[in-house]
């Protein structure tokens, strides 16, 4: 099987740098912690109490994976952000133009290199999550929804990352422009979702739904309705709710997390197209100004 | 081989290239010379497929290289002006990954690494860093690297800029080796005593025009006609003054110490008239000789925009 030299390359660099130790440690030492503080709690509890509450071991599932995907918020931008930059800088992206490789090929291999980062990640830390699977409560499927949410999640950030890195030609401004893109779809989302719902109940006199469909793109509301629709019975659930305001009824809400990735795979792949392009050197101008 | 014609590149309202057209010959080492800002590393990236032009047609052997252009990736090897090299990867893992890009794997890739490291001086530093490579090793290693799928047009951009003398004759001798393996090399350069050393052809471009192309006997025979006039004048030199101002084919007039120098545009005879035209006003001459011209002298003389006219200038 050929692989792409691109990404043979990145993997090869990265298994032997510091950097992919570094992040696997710091990432499930900062969960473990978390784990082993919840546990500790919950003993705590039952010691004063004599009664045990098996749903305290699901939150302790929820605020496991809600930290494994604000890391990967975290992570993913850093390591994508510098991928083109960094060939332009290091000035070894010519070289591979004149190689056989095709920019989709370049990008693709970049992108891979990320994603199998955070594959490692994920699979590294699930022995912390798995905790929960000696008090029972997740399933199988469960699971398979969570690491859907995450590598739709990964693939678009990744994807923001290689964009904004093929645009700018420093990777400093590429990284921070790829946190701000993150934090706009992330955040913003949720606040213009907000702001508008708050007029919309001005004006109707009941909740507003109207901008709902905005949130498809925002992967943290994929978590949080792959979370829900495992745990609706907990309550952190309801309260992170709020920011999002009620879930929207009829086909959108049932079928949220499927429809939420397939719209964010797009929008990975409207990345990608433009990363492609602004890697060709032969690319021709889409319109003359 | 390499053919271009017409060839032109607008950046914003700056031409780059404005109708350049280029002939390298299959097997010629051609010196690609010019000033700065005269569109050599504009020609050398359509060349290599980094940039698309904005007219004109580019053939590598008979065929239209724009139309084709991964088509072309396997005939050229490229040598930019920078090192371009991944710091965090060996010799030959460098080697290796640049192999992989143009299809080449394993035994195949290793063995041909191999053999090009040999011929670049580096078969002892496979296991080194590019990291902790001197700068004439990382452009050697470049152009190993260049040459990893075998091309058939070898095109270099400034490849000895800031190598010290002694890294600069060994990459010349590595030029050297080429050329017996009738490999087509396009070198740019602005060193221009090591171009006529080395180049069989040579292509002065001028404000993204080529303004002399040739072969190199064929530059140094006009560089003859084109070198200055020497005149020694032991006595008489107002009265040699007078003649040489009003005289038809003398464009500059030159006075550096006891010497007059020329810009004389006439032939060999005319020269012999001029000499004549001098001894038979009076004028007592101790030398008449042209200057020895090199490839240089020529480049200067072309680019060089001095008015036309007849000047006098006074060099002390």
């Amino acid at each position: 099987m050929k692989i792409n030299p691109v990404y043979r390359q990145e993997s090869r660099v990265s298994a032997r740098s510091f950097r992919l130790p570094l992040i696997i440690l710091s990432c499930n030492s900062l969960l473990a912690l978390v784990a082993l503080l919840d546990m500790y709690s919950m003993v705590t509890q039952v010691k004063a109490t004599a009664e045990i509450q098996y749903s305290s071991f699901l939150s302790l599932y929820i605020f496991g994976a809600a930290i494994e995907f604000a890391m990967l918020l975290l992570i993913v931008p850093a390591l994508t952000a510098g991928s083109i930059s960094g060939e332009r800088e290091r000035q070894t992206l010519n070289l591979l133009l004149t190689t056989r490789m095709t920019p989709a090929d370049i990008v693709l291999g970049k992108l891979m290199s990320c994603l199998s980062t955070v594959f490692l990640l994920v699979v590294s830390s699930f022995p912390i999550l798995a905790l929960v699977f000696v008090y029972g409560g997740v399933t199988g499927k469960d699971i398979v929804l969570l690491l859907i949410s995450f590598g739709s999640t990964a693939l678009l950030a990744g994807s923001m990352g290689i964009c904004c890195s093929s645009v700018f030609k420093r990777t400093t401004i590429a990284t921070a422009v790829s946190y701000c893109a993150l934090a706009v779809l992330v955040l913003g989302t949720l606040a213009l979702r907000r702001f508008t719902a708050s007029f919309q109940v001005q004006e109707s006199g009941g909740a507003g739904q109207g901008t709902t469909w905005m949130l498809l793109v925002n992967p943290a509301v994929s978590f949080l309705a792959a979370i829900k629709g495992q745990l609706s019975n907990v309550r952190r659930i309801t309260v992170l709710e709020m920011w999002t305001g009620n879930a929207p009824a009829g086909l959108l809400a049932r079928w949220w997390l499927g429809i939420s990735t397939a719209v964010q795979t797009a929008l990975s792949a409207l990345c990608l197209w433009i990363a492609v392009r602004r890697v060709n050197p032969r690319r021709r101008r889409l319109w003359r100004g | 081989m390499v053919t271009i014609n017409g060839l032109k590149k607008m950046y914003g309202r700056a031409a780059a290239l404005d109708g350049l057209d280029m002939h390298v010959r299959e097997g010629a080492l051609y010196g690609f010379v010019g000033p700065n800002g005269a569109g050599k590393t504009t020609t050398i990236k359509i060349l290599t497929g980094l940039l698309l032009p904005d007219e004109g047609k580019v053939e590598i052997q008979g065929e239209d290289a724009l139309a084709d252009p991964a088509g072309m990736v396997d005939k050229i090897g490229y040598v930019p002006d920078f090192f371009g090299v991944y710091d965090n990867l060996k010799v030959s893992e460098y080697m290796e990954l640049f192999a992989s890009c143009y299809g080449l794997t394993g035994l195949t890739a290793r063995k041909r690494s191999m053999e090009l490291l040999g011929q670049v001086g580096l078969d002892e530093k496979t296991d080194y860093y590019v990291d902790g490579l001197s700068r004439g090793m990382k452009q050697r290693l470049c152009l190993a690297r260049a040459l990893i799928h075998d091309p058939l047009i070898l095109i270099m951009d400034e490849p000895t800029s800031g190598l010290d003398p002694r890294t600069r004759y060994e990459f010349k001798e590595i030029l050297k080796d080429l050329r017996e393996q009738e490999k087509t090399v396009v070198i740019s350069s602005h060193l221009l005593s090591e171009l006529s050393e080395i180049c069989t052809d040579i292509g002065i471009v001028e404000q993204g025009r080529m303004v002399l192309e040739g072969t190199m006997n064929h530059i140094l025979n006009q560089i003859n006609v084109q070198s200055p006039l020497r005149i020694s004048v032991y006595q008489g030199r107002d009265q040699a003054l007078n003649i040489l101002r009003s005289h038809p084919y003398v464009e500059t007039v030159t006075i550096r110490h006891n010497d007059i120098m020329l810009n004389f545009t006439g032939d060999r005879e005319d020269e012999a008239a001029l000499l004549q035209q001098l001894m038979d006003a009076g004028v007592r001459l101790c030398g008449f000789m042209r200057e020895r011209g090199n490839l240089e002298s020529v480049f200067i003389q072309i680019t060089s925009h001095e008015e036309e006219g007849r000047v006098l200038i006074h060099e002390n």
